[in-house]
């Protein structure tokens, strides 16, 4: 009954209406659109640009088609969401019991009816289709024939392997070579189709079809299971088959591989021949007569592999214990029990359709977090199981959807630790079975399959089990959070290991861990392992580092060791080939850069073992409280280093208890932050000098605050520099100037920039808005409100002057102060000043506030600019890796040539909402990952069609989230292309109205997508250069014209990317006490007033790209659009001249000229121009 | 872009002149200037007088009111020059002067008018087409671009404080007189009917009335209908009851179908290939 009614449901939604076509948009996006289709939007207004960023961005130059749509009204872009329009008589008819019915469903089996219908999407596109289904069976069918056809052989001794034919190799480490036993080939006793296949739950795009082939008796002898003697005997088995199966043609490729990279399972891949290729890989296991080995013997506590034998020595030692090799046994019980599982998994699957989705289900997730492939992974067979324990324990029964069934498998995950309470399937309670005790004294994590003696997690380290955990528990958190679109982040975000963890490092060769294994003395896990030092030491290793990061990290993971299938003819892969192994850590981020590391009291038991465990860097020291513990103190002084003293931590460990030297640990942490360091002092990334920057600013607020003699009181100080919100790449340093170097004007303390020195430091104005109180006696009237803030700035700066000592510089829309070696600069405001500005009487007389540019533009800056920044400021404090992280952010932006064309509080929300919205991440403890996220969000980020809504301080509830996607969705095409919601700006996004344009952004999008992938490569493999500095270094060959300029009139030259070799005296020294201050030049930036004119004179011909911090070249790019000839018109003659074109007067522009001209304005900045006529004429 | 050998430079549309101009004489390629007597159709105005006005297009952003002043010096004296953004249309209102406050300054390509003393000096502007390319900037009188003239707009920049208090005291009594004034007849008037009999109500006086601005409007309205609201009863009547229950479905089937929509999209752009 279950299944019948199903499939009503699954027609409903779709055949129901009938009007299905008509709804939906277009299918397909329009062919010229790009991927996202950023450009679908754009008002006439950018057409233009449109073009020649586009161009750039595609590599080609295409003049004639852009800008066709000018002026003419657009049908609704296809790809972007309409909002939906049902008629009255549609919306009220009378409902269906079925309709009804299915509504019920919906809120009863799955959570909302949008995550239901994603769900049916997605396992439509990962199950197998019935077609496909057919071919498959027909392929087994030759296979079953061509396997009962295969000559047996002559009986040899199993070291004698002259035999076996030349083409192939033993799929199997014969680790020591010597072993007693004969074998010779008979044709299989029986051949099943096992797993997922049959069960109908294994998913695209990676159709593995599990073949069992049970050896006959006859080839195998008493005692087999010891030494590894069935194990090479199945793989001489495989290769038998492999040989002969290479000859035949119904195959596209046959090789060997290890079955979840466990060296002592090979298994033979079969694919079919053709297109087929790729459809479907058959995987051949060899599994032992069924009753031939007697289960007693391989109980965990049995020993089965002599330790004279695999030390090759040729007595054992009399008396000496045997030690127990679960593993081992492990393994060949395994093959043993193949059907029965299959018997089981069916009977479960039977009258149970919510499995198979739930399944599939289960799979997607466990794919998108790296937990399914490798040696020790969660596969889909154990999730099976475990479906199938909570079936016999009745948290799930087969009535539930498929939904329902990964809710209650992520919630058991959750809530129950296998590594410390293990399952077991077994009903029976045999005595003479072993208990869950014995396996968890065997195993790091129990889940013993229904005979009772096979443990289904027996690879898994206890780290992994807790990272499955760790993500089930975050996806439930998903599931329950209402806001948050969880299928998207559960289902269809890849979490890679760079991504999701806070630090990664390598162990360049895991062939190091051979010798650790010998320092931990692990001969017995190496025997168990079968010889393979990675398996065996890596849960200890594991262990080791979560025990030294116990109190920093909540999570210490590492890659699974995956060896990849090869061809039959090579020799097998050895355990080192599972090339570098990856670690993980995810830091608490209040304890991960503490110095300290206290340890017990010294005369206490467990101070001797803390000293063993830290070794000489453990030392006693006295505390506040009067103990005396031991402790442990790690060197660093700036944040930067601090953040890094998990790698030391690391390295000692790793050198102190496993042998391995730090040349061989890589670790990336903190690569990428050399791009934020400034010149001065290599170590730091000048977090210090942030806080500095805002001790000052408290006090100059507190000054303020208390300033005597003022007419109006002074009722808040804001301030809002990005330094004053720890997200400015480069912060002000205290600087003092040196006369020499300057001009000075007479009669004023003032230092002017002299014409034949090198332009003298940039000294960054740090703004701060000074609130006055209200009060009747402000004028109210615009022109005479400027007055009175003029006479305020003048008089603030004489006060301050008077009662602290601090030379100001006033002007009229500010007062400069110059205090500590920082200039700050003093705006005055008047909260009603915008609302008088925005003052419009109608005809009717009545009062009407209009929002115009002028009042926007006050607002923005005096209201919400300084809200911002305190929001941001708390962020920091919640986040400690949220400004550096913005700040790697914004150079990458900068160095890309693009800061001036997104604004810096843009690239500070898009970082703030990584923070506050990190699903299915946690949020980043360490700037690097945050970078990375930050490049997968602009590079993944669906823009067109739904907002970016950041929730500062919490401030959005449920229903505000929801209007604001309906409202966005209503008004599109009104919006600015990139939008940005916060709780005080929910409808207009202030900060991306003007920039980015349409172009810019999906020229940032591709940028970003390639500077992911480059840096994902680089920080992934530990053997490259890891030069990470790469995706801060601009492509320059798109522009037209470059500008290159002089470097002793950039004064933030040292800041470039890759810092200058060459330097000049900038005339200023470190900040120190003087009696007789002149005022510094502040906020003279030669390049900025270079690029102000450019744009002024050329902003109709050409875009300007500049690196701010630094960069040596302005790069141009001529709008394509205004390189048409065009009718001579007075209005637009700028920098044109008129040319007879085919007896037409037209105008065009006078590029000759305006190339002279670039020289002309930036007489003594630029050094020349380079004009790249090899992709354009003059 | 086009291709070089099908133009063919300095050419002029009707009715203008094309001279050519360049910054010195170490440039090598002119921009041309497009000038022509100045002339509107409602009457010129008595700033830019008919036939003595040359109205000049295309000005670089590097040449200033005295560059061109020079430049046309040789066809006759020159009365004034005026630089502005774009052509004026009618008469330009002159606003009161300031030194500090409300400056205006122009960008990029620019036009502007000359005037001369004498309507000569007009037509010989135009025959300077005959003659070599201008130069803005000669030995002489060199003018100021980059470094150069950046440190001078900072220097520049530097306010005098004398000056400016002294100019905001000046307009601040003006204001605080004029504001005299109007309260001053505002009294006056109080009360007082005018020629219908209307008597003006404000917010001063004795009976302020309620200020006529638009969100005093909504207040009200939205407090009608707030006790409006308060005397309703909504689960009342048996239909009442019936309606909630149609729009909970309607409310159901919207987002059903917006769902639809969505999920029609997402798949239209392959978002559900896990990987």
């Amino acid at each position: 009954m279950a299944v019948r009614r199903r499939r009503r449901r699954q027609r409903g939604p779709d055949g129901g209406g009938g009007t299905d076509g008509a709804a939906g948009p277009g299918p397909l996006p329009a062919p010229g659109c790009s991927q996202r289709g950023v450009c679908a939007t754009q008002g006439p207004e950018g057409a233009e640009a449109a073009a020649a960023v586009a161009a750039a961005a595609g590599g080609q130059r295409s003049a004639g088609s852009p800008g066709r749509g000018r002026g003419r009204k657009r049908p609704p872009a296809a790809g972007l969401l309409q909002p939906v329009k049902l008629s009255r008589a549609e919306l009220y008819k009378p409902p269906t019991s079925e309709e009804l019915q299915q509504l019920k469903e919906t809120e009863d089996l799955f959570h909302s009816s949008l995550l239901r219908l994603q769900i049916e999407e997605l396992l439509k596109e990962v199950t197998l289709k019935e077609t496909k289904k057919k071919r498959i069976d027909a392929f087994l069918h030759e296979i079953n024939s061509l396997l009962s056809s295969i000559p047996e052989t002559s009986e040899t001794d199993l070291t004698d392997q002259a035999w076996l034919p030349k083409g192939v190799k033993v799929p199997f480490l014969q680790v020591p070579f010597s072993v007693k036993g004969r074998f010779r080939f008979l044709p299989p006793a029986e051949l099943k189709v096992v797993g997922s296949y049959l069960l109908g739950t294994c998913i695209k795009p990676e159709i593995n079809v599990d073949v069992a082939v049970t050896m006959p008796r006859e080839i195998f002898q008493d005692k087999d299971n010891l030494n590894q003697r069935y194990h090479r005997k199945r793989a001489l088995y495989l290769a038998y088959i492999a040989h002969h199966f290479s000859k035949e043609k119904l195959f596209g490729s046959v090789t060997f591989a290890y079955m979840n990279s466990n060296h002592l399972k090979p298994i033979l891949l079969l694919r079919p021949q053709g297109k087929d290729e790729k459809l479907v890989t058959v995987r051949l296991h060899a599994c032992p007569a069924l009753g031939f080995f007697k289960p007693s013997r391989f109980y965990p506590s049995k020993n089965n592999v002599r330790t004279a034998w695999f030390m090759e020595q040729s007595t054992s030692k009399e008396g000496a214990l045997e030690p127990p090799t679960p593993h081992y046994n492990n393994s060949i019980l395994c093959d043993t029990v193949l059907l029965s599982h299959l018997h089981f998994l069916s009977n479960v699957a039977t009258d149970f359709p919510g499995m198979k989705d739930g399944l599939a289900l289960l799979k997607v997730w466990l794919h998108q977090r790296q937990l399914s492939k490798g040696l020790g992974c969660f596969n889909g067979f154990l999730a099976s199981m475990l479906v199938a324990y909570l079936l016999t324990k009745r948290k799930i029964v087969k009535m539930m959807s498929g939904y329902q069934v990964l809710r209650n498998v992520l919630q058991f995950l959750a809530t129950t630790d296998l590594s410390m309470t293990g399952i077991s399937l077994a009903k029976d309670t045999d005595s003479s079975l072993p208990s869950l005790a014995d396996f968890h004294q065997a195993f790091e994590v129990v889940f013993v399959d229904p005979s009772g003696l096979v443990n289904l997690c027996a690879d898994m380290t206890a780290s992994k089990y807790h990272q499955v955990q760790f993500e089930a528990k975050r996806s439930m958190e998903i599931l329950d959070d209402s806001t948050m679109d969880g299928f998207q982040v559960l289902f269809m975000t890849a979490k890679p290991m760079l991504r999701a963890f806070d630090h990664i490092f390598h162990l360049k060769h895991v062939s190091k861990l051979q010798s650790a294994c010998k320092k931990m003395q692990l001969l017995n896990e190496l025997m168990d392992r079968g010889g393979n030092y990675v398996a065996a030491a890596l849960p200890f290793i594991v262990s080791l580092l979560s025990r030294g990061l116990a109190g920093r990290a909540l999570l210490v993971a590492h890659s699974l060791p995956q060896t990849p299938e090869w061809p039959i003819e090579a020799e097998p892969p050895k355990h080192k080939d599972i090339g570098p192994l990856a670690f993980g850590l995810l830091f608490f981020p209040e304890f991960a850069a503490s110095t300290l590391e206290k340890g017990p009291q010294a005369n206490r038991p467990e101070a001797q073992d803390f000293r063993t465990f830290w070794g000489e860097k453990s030392e006693l020291r006295r505390f506040q409280d009067g103990t005396i513990c031991e402790a442990v103190v790690w060197e660093a002084n700036t944040v930067c280093q601090k953040r890094l003293i998990p790698e030391q931590i690391v390295r000692h460990l790793l050198w102190l208890h496993a042998d391995i030297p730090e040349s061989s640990v890589c670790y990336t942490g903190a690569l990428l932050e050399s791009v934020i360091k400034t010149g001065q002092e290599a170590s730091g990334t000048s977090e210090e000098a942030m806080v500095s920057v805002v001790c000052s600013y408290d006090d100059l607020s507190r000054k303020l605050w208390n300033l005597e003699g003022l007419p109006l009181t002074v009722t808040a100080v804001q301030g809002v520099h990005p330094a004053l919100r720890y997200t400015d790449v480069f912060p002000p340093i205290p600087m003092k100037p040196v006369y020499s170097f300057h001009t000075r004007i007479r009669n004023k303390d003032l230092l002017l920039p002299s014409e034949d020195k090198p332009c003298p430091a940039y000294i960054s104005p740090l703004k701060v808005v000074c609130h006055m109180e209200g009060s009747g006696r402000w004028p109210q009237d615009k022109e005479a409100i400027k007055r009175i803030k003029a006479a305020f700035h003048l008089q603030l700066a004489e006060l301050l002057q008077q009662q602290h000592h601090l030379i100001c510089r006033p002007a009229v829309t500010h007062t400069d102060v110059y205090k500590d070696g920082y200039v700050f600069r003093l705006q005055v405001a008047y909260h009603r000043e915008p609302l008088i500005l925005k003052e419009v009487v109608t005809p009717e007389g009545m009062l009407k506030y209009q929002d115009t540019e002028e009042s926007q533009q006050l607002e923005l800056e005096t209201v919400h600019l300084p809200y911002l920044t305190s929001s941001l400021h708390g962020l920091q404090q919640q986040h400690p890796a949220f400004g550096s992280t913005c700040r790697l952010a914004k150079r990458w932006v900068s160095a890309q040539l693009l800061s001036d064309h997104i604004s810096e509080e843009c690239v500070d929300l898009l970082m703030a909402y990584l923070f506050l919205h990190p699903a299915p991440f946690t949020p980043p403890s360490s700037p690097q990952v945050g970078f990375l996220r930050f490049l997968n969000l602009l590079a993944t980020f669906d823009w067109k069609n739904s907002p970016l809504i950041v929730n500062l301080n919490a401030g959005l509830t449920d229903a505000d989230c929801t209007e604001i996607k309906n409202k966005f969705v209503a008004a599109r095409s009104r919006l600015p292309i990139m939008f940005i919601a916060t709780p005080k700006d929910k409808w207009t996004s202030m900060w991306t109205k003007e920039r980015p344009s349409a172009q810019i952004l999906q020229r940032l999008l591709v940028l970003a997508s390639e500077s992911l992938r480059v840096l994902e490569e680089q920080l992934m493999d530990p053997l490259s250069s890891q030069d990470v500095k790469m995706v801060f270094r601009p492509p320059l060959d798109f522009y037209d014209v470059l500008i290159h300029l002089n470097p002793n009139q950039i004064p933030r030259h040292l800041e470039s990317v890759d810092r200058p070799v060459k330097s000049f005296s900038r005339g200023v020294v470190k900040n120190s006490a003087g009696v007789k201050i002149l005022f510094p030049v502040v906020d003279y930036d030669p390049v900025q007033c270079y690029l102000q004119e450019l744009r002024d004179a050329f902003s109709d011909l050409a875009l300007f790209f500049y690196d701010k911090y630094g960069g040596e070249v302005i790069a141009v790019l001529w709008k394509p659009l205004s390189f048409q000839p065009q009718p001579f018109k007075v209005s637009s003659m700028k920098g044109r001249m008129v040319t007879t074109l085919n007896n037409e007067l037209v105008c065009v522009p006078n590029v000759e000229a305006i190339l002279e001209d670039f020289e002309v304005l930036g007489e003594g900045l630029v050094k020349r121009v380079e004009a790249r006529t090899e992709k354009w004429t003059i | 872009m086009a291709a070089a050998a099908e133009r063919v430079a300095g050419g002029a549309p009707a009715g203008y002149t094309a001279l050519a101009v360049k910054f010195g004489p170490r440039q090598r390629s002119p921009h041309c200037l497009l000038v022509k007597e100045h002339r509107v159709r409602e009457g010129p105005g008595a700033a830019h007088p008919p036939r003595r006005t040359l109205f000049v297009l295309n000005v670089p952003p590097y040449c200033g009111r005295e560059s061109l002043s020079r430049l046309f010096f040789s066809c006759g004296p020159v009365q004034s020059v005026d630089i502005c953004d774009k052509p004026e249309i009618g008469e330009k209102t002159e606003t009161l002067k300031s030194k500090f406050f409300n400056l205006k300054t122009t960008k990029g390509f620019r036009v502007a008018y000359v005037v001369f003393r004498s309507p000569a000096g007009v037509q010989a502007a135009k025959a300077l087409s005959q003659r070599g390319p201008l130069l803005i900037s000669t030995e002489s009188h060199p003018v100021k671009t980059g470094i150069s003239k950046w440190i001078t707009s900072y220097a520049a920049s530097v306010v005098d404080r004398e000056e400016l208090k002294a100019e905001v005291d000046a307009f601040m009594q003006d204001y605080d007189k004029q504001i005299a004034e109007e309260e001053a007849k505002a009294v006056e008037e109080e009360g007082v009917p005018d020629e219908e009999g209307w008597v003006k109500v404000t917010r001063k006086g004795r009976k302020p009335g309620l200020p006529r601005t638009e969100a005093a409007n909504l207040r009200v309205l939205e407090r009608e209908r707030r006790k409006r609201a308060r005397k309703e009863l909504l689960n009342f009547y048996a239909w009442q009851h019936r309606e909630t229950k149609r729009e909970h479905i309607a409310q159901l089937r919207k987002k059903f179908e917006e769902d639809k929509q969505r999920i029609a999209l997402m798949r239209a752009q392959r978002k559900f290939r896990p990987y």
